[in-house]
């Protein structure tokens, strides 16, 4: 069935099972390929995106839910502007985070909306918010020292 | 595809660590020719690495493969040095597979083995060199001023009146008709300007965005998605299925039998997905492996009663100094099956063209990855070609290609694009294991010291399962019918002139530091049928463990300090002590802790490099809790400072996860009994210690990195254990028991 979604700030229809999960729909359907699947059942963040500013696995998002337009989709290619880089994007390679890069593009889309939510998050805050992104490679304590520069210089 | 198209997907599309390959050298001619693929329009192409195009575009054709671990900017740093051109200013290639690109340590062409920068150190630098020499010469014919008088920077020669500067691009027609110079002089270390100090990496930017192309984002045009119900155990048969339902659904578009199961294609993954739920598979399973963790171990303790097995180092005499001790230390350590878990599950695409076919796949063998689509498409290496993407992580993974073997006969039967993608569930149920390992340890002390130590390891060659398709990618000319005659040859000859020696069951056991007197390290064999491969750090993940955990138990029963301890058997062994020392100082080893935490140490020498760590450690409600962890390295040269702490970081994290929560195990019908992340745990951000990675300055040659971070991470968190509780963790993963401090 065609389902129409907005995502990236643009309307986009595709004609997919409305049972499929909107990650599926992004990568295969839309051609983002930023948005990762990684386990398919909520438990490694991988496939992070923004649904109306909230950090929401799209791995078990029915495409349904956010189907109509109504509801604004954000993948890790809509996350910057035109011109530059989001300040978590900045952060990121400021502290030299990616190892093989495959978790980052959820761990990024988890840390945006946290400091969107919360711009002055805690050492814990962090800890209980990124811990639903694995990473195999082992980038936790960079990827905790960029949120934090962020989170510090936000407050300044 | 062309090369252009190549690089498009790279930077489109613009990836852990490996593990100790072993490779054949089977007497015989050459291999296949190489897949050196048509350049840009007026590019000069001196060498397998390197291009310039007249736009002044320099293109490296990097031949390891990026998992994660830094190749993509470490070895350009590598040509950026000697080449003098600014790493960011170099385009990195991919490398197609290759005579060229053939890793000299393994005779394939294998990324592992933390052996990257190790055997590209000399190679890739006088490449860089070499065509360096070239344009310098070919300045001085056209300024008719002596070759010595040039120098050069960031892709120019400078003329000697500081003013006049050729771009090398300028330089490219008559570069073109000079000679290669047999012998060049390469940079000194104090004229380094890239090597020590290039630190960010040349793919984050990618990797931020979400640019970066792996495996799993290969997009072809017509391409369907395959997934493959595979036997539920290790060794069943398919007999029959009934696909009518799964048939039915919409967007299936075919369900075929293939060696390794039953593949449904469908327009998209969900689908495909969905139709294989509805498949009725009968499966035989009187052959199929049923084995459990329990019944390995048991086997590998009647192996180890039965057969004292093969001496692999031997000095004194370690039996009758144990025989005439007042005293033995006897221990046991267990290190289980473990998972790889790579953040991006196995997967691969392929193509038929009217040449062949063509395929794309996260891998760690390239070359491997031919001889597996050969195997199962009827093409032979020279009609396939191989494109490497970046890789969402390797760990030795990436080294077994039977995802590469399932989409090749596929796309070959389908005769249409195909990309095959492995659930979360298919690639830990269907991974090749890190084997378990049995250790047996009998020691004696002697005035404060080890006077007699024997060592017993048993378990499973890895080579065993891995000549599969290494031996025939040594002999691509090979016809497909002695793949497995040549992997048969290379399991036979192993540890003969034909075949080098396996060192996976023994390696971080052979080479134990500690001047002990009466020696003895022995592997006895016993393989219990269940697949194995390489894991982060190999043989050295549980030797490491066995070893480091064994030496504190001496020290305690000596009486003494752990460090200290192992100290007094490091006389002749100046950077085992210096890097042990620099982590118990750091460490603050000896100082009081607040209550209900302690210290444990670790030394451990893999790839080369020499790593000790102290781990600050406690328990908590009944969980063990990791809080910080000191680590010392010397890795010789590094050619990125950052890059090696990244993998130090990563090293460590690597190992206290295998130390928590690492194990898969069977029911008694042999299904495995873990399938994801919620049962396959990976250590969290909420529960990363604070790392103090600690870095020795050194001019001696670059060691490994990916893999050394990983060993001692795990004794050294069962040691703090012991000293926390006096329980003495002999198992991983460790348990808190009942021991809250």
């Amino acid at each position: 069935m065609t389902i129409t979604v907005r995502v990236n700030g643009t309307e986009q229809s595709v004609d997919a099972p409305e049972d499929t999960p909107l990650l599926w729909v992004l990568r295969d359907w839309m051609g983002l390929k930023g948005t990762k699947f990684g386990c398919g059942i909520g438990q490694c963040g991988a496939c992070t995106v923004h649904i109306d500013g909230s950090a929401e696995r799209s791995c078990i998002t029915p495409v349904a839910r956010v189907a109509g337009g109504e509801v604004s989709v954000t993948t890790i290619e809509g996350l910057a502007d035109e011109d530059s880089l989001h300040p978590v994007q900045e952060a990121w390679l400021e502290h030299n985070v990616p190892q093989c890069g495959y978790c980052q593009s959820g761990q990024i889309m988890s840390a945006a909306a946290l400091l969107d939510q919360e711009p002055a998050p805690d050492d814990e805050r962090i800890n209980e918010f990124m811990a639903g992104n694995l990473c195999r490679c082992g980038t936790y304590p960079r990827i905790h020292a960029a949120i934090r520069s962020v989170a510090d210089g936000g407050a300044s | 595809m062309s090369e252009v198209s190549r690089r498009e997907l790279f930077r489109l599309g613009a990836a852990g660590s490996g593990a100790l390959v072993l490779g054949m050298v089977l007497p015989g001619c050459a291999t296949a020719p190489d897949e050196r693929e048509p350049t840009r329009v007026g590019a000069w192409s001196p060498n397998a690495w390197l291009e310039i195009d007249p736009q002044g575009g320099v293109a490296f054709t990097l031949d390891r493969v990026e998992m994660g671990q830094g190749t993509v900017t470490g070895i350009t740093t590598l040509v950026a040095e000697e080449l003098a051109v600014a790493p960011e200013n170099i385009e990195v290639v991919f490398a197609p597979v290759g005579d060229a690109y053939i890793n000299p340590q393994y005779g394939l062409q294998v990324t592992g083995g933390s052996a990257s920068v190790r055997t590209s150190w000399q190679r890739v630098r006088e490449a860089g060199a070499r065509v360096r020499a070239v344009l310098l010469a070919s300045a001085a014919e056209v300024w008719q001023e002596p070759v010595a008088s040039l120098t050069t920077e960031d892709g120019h020669v400078l003329h000697p009146d500081g003013t006049q500067r050729l771009a090398y691009r300028e330089l490219l027609e008559v570069a073109s008709r000079q000679g290669m110079p047999e012998k060049v002089t390469l940079r000194r270390p104090e004229d380094f300007r890239y090597i020590g100090k290039h630190n960010r990496r040349l793919d984050a930017l990618a990797k931020v965005t979400g640019e970066a192309r792996f495996g799993i984002d290969v997009e072809l045009e017509g391409m369907r998605y395959a997934v493959v119900a595979r036997p539920p155990a290790i060794g069943a048969r398919l007999v029959s299925f009934d696909d009518s339902r799964a048939r039915q659904l919409p967007g299936v578009i075919d369900v075929l039998a293939i060696e390794r199961g039953v593949a449904v294609v469908a327009e998209s993954y969900w689908q495909a997905m969905k139709a294989r739920e509805e498949l009725s598979i009968e499966w035989d399973e009187s052959d199929a492996v049923k084995v459990t963790q329990d019944s390995v171990f048991r086997q590998y303790r009647q192996a180890a009663d039965d057969s004292a097995g093969d001496t692999e180092r031997n000095e004194g005499d370690a039996a009758r100094a144990l025989e005439n001790a007042d005293q033995v230390l006897e221990a046991e350590y267990e290190a289980p099956f473990l998972a790889h878990a790579t953040m991006e599950p196995q997967n691969a695409t392929a193509m038929v063209t009217d040449w062949g076919l063509e395929v794309w796949a996260p891998t760690q063998g390239p070359d491997m990855a031919r001889i597996a689509a050969a195997r199962t498409s009827g093409y032979s290496p020279g009609e396939i070609r191989v494109h490497t993407t970046f890789l969402g992580g390797g760990f030795g993974r990436r080294l077994t290609q039977e995802y590469v073997e399932e989409v090749a006969e596929i796309a070959s039967q389908r005769k249409e694009p195909i990309k095959l993608v492995w659930s979360r569930e298919d690639d830990i149920r269907h991974d090749v294991f890190r084997p378990a390992m049995l250790h047996r340890f009998h020691g004696a002390l002697a005035d404060g010291r080890v006077r007699a130590w024997d060592h017993q390891i048993t378990g499973p060659l890895i080579f065993d399962w891995f000549a599969r398709n290494a031996a025939a990618a040594q002999y691509p000319w090979a016809p497909r019918m002695f793949y497995n005659t040549l992997a048969s040859v290379g399991r036979l000859t192993e540890d003969t002139f034909l075949t080098p020696k396996d060192h996976s069951a023994i390696e971080g056991a052979v080479d134990v530091p500690y001047a002990v007197p009466d020696l003895q390290v022995r592997h006895t064999h016993s393989d219990a049928g269940v697949p194995v491969s390489y894991w982060r750090s190999v043989g050295h993940s549980h030797n490491g463990f066995a070893v480091e955990t064994f030496m504190d138990e001496l020290a305690h029963r000596a009486g003494e300090d752990p460090v200290a301890f192992r100290l007094r058997h490091l006389e002749d062994s100046p950077r085992h002590r210096d890097v042990l020392e620099r982590a118990a100082e750091a460490a603050d080893w000896g100082a009081p802790l607040p209550d209900g935490r302690a210290r444990g140490v670790a030394l451990h020498r893999s790839f080369g490099t020499f790593v000790a760590q102290v781990v600050e450690a406690g328990i908590e409600d009944g969980a063990i809790r990791v809080h910080r962890v000191t680590c010392a390295a010397d890795c010789g040269r590094m050619v990125n400072p950052d890059i090696v702490r990244m993998q130090m970081e990563g090293g460590i994290l690597f190992g206290l996860t295998a130390a928590l929560y690492g194990e898969v195990d069977w029911d008694d019908n042999g299904r495995l009994e873990q399938s994801n992340f919620h049962d396959y745990t990976l250590m969290r951000h909420d529960e990363t210690p604070e790392l103090n990675i600690l870095l020795v300055e050194s001019g001696e040659e670059p060691q490994g990195v990916g893999e050394p971070g990983t060993p001692p991470a795990i004794p050294a968190l069962g040691n703090a254990l012991f000293a926390l509780t006096g329980e003495r963790q002999r198992r991983t993963p460790f348990r808190a028991g009942n021991a809250d401090a």
